[in-house]
């Protein structure tokens, strides 16, 4: 018979939070998230950046979604290493990061960062440089699809 | 010395296959230097070698069992 084992270790401290999620970010989602933290008396401020794909039109060629893929393993440890830089940084309550893989149409979610604290200003520049940080230094690429099944892949500027 | 490479993004598509592995070289350099003699597309386009997940430069070592990423510009976001 097959020893049965039972996992009764705690994951360590440093657990990953999960940040991907397939297809677009819907604005219930946006919703509910906001809407957890109404319980959390010592909040004062959220600062929320959604980023939204874009319909650039590229030499005639109209963008009708974004197709995200990502180097998984990496980008889930810069992810890590991202919160974990920006707590020591700022005084901050919570913070959710959430990127969508796979397609999202124009005019649908793609990212999703939500920071909270006592007070604005902290919860504000911890949003800002969340964003920065993962535009420059997460393993993600979005492939352009264009209205004619042509792709570009997109770079961050 | 085996090593696995696994490419993403426009160097995927350059690429006839988008994970491999391969021996015999010793940095990431090497790595560069034979995949882009192997296939000319890939000169001139802009990458980052990551070895285990951490960016490396041409002198980074490769060891056995070593993952190496091949990283178009980002565009998360």
């Amino acid at each position: 018979m097959e020893k049965q084992t039972i996992n009764t270790e705690e994951k360590p401290s440093h657990r990953h939070k999960k940040v991907f999620v397939e297809g677009p970010i819907s604005a219930a989602f946006v919703g509910d998230s906001i809407a957890k933290h109404s319980t959390k008396m010592d909040i004062g401020a959220h600062s929320i950046f959604l980023g939204q794909v874009r319909k650039d039109v590229i030499e005639s060629q109209e963008v009708v979604a974004i197709d995200y893929s990502a180097y998984a393993e990496m980008a889930e440890e810069k992810f890590h290493e991202i919160r974990e830089d920006t707590f020591a940084k700022y005084p901050l309550t919570c913070m959710h990061i959430y990127h969508s893989l796979g397609k999202v149409n124009a005019g649908e979610i793609c990212l999703f960062v939500f920071t909270s604290a006592i007070h604005r200003r902290e919860a504000i520049d911890a949003c800002n440089e969340v964003v920065e940080r993962i535009k420059q230094e997460v393993p993600v690429w979005g492939k352009e699809i264009f209205d004619n099944d042509q792709h570009r892949w997109k770079e961050n500027k | 010395m085996t090593i696995k490479i696994v490419a993403f993004g426009k160097i995927a598509d350059i690429l006839p296959q988008q994970e491999w592995e391969t021996d015999g070289l010793e940095t990431a350099g090497m790595l560069r230097g034979q995949l882009e003699a192997k296939y000319p597309n890939l000169k001139g386009q802009r990458y980052l070698i990551a070895v285990d997940k951490k960016i490396a430069n041409d002198d980074s070592p490769l060891e056995e069992h070593s993952v190496v990423a091949l990283l178009p510009p980002f565009s998360g976001g």
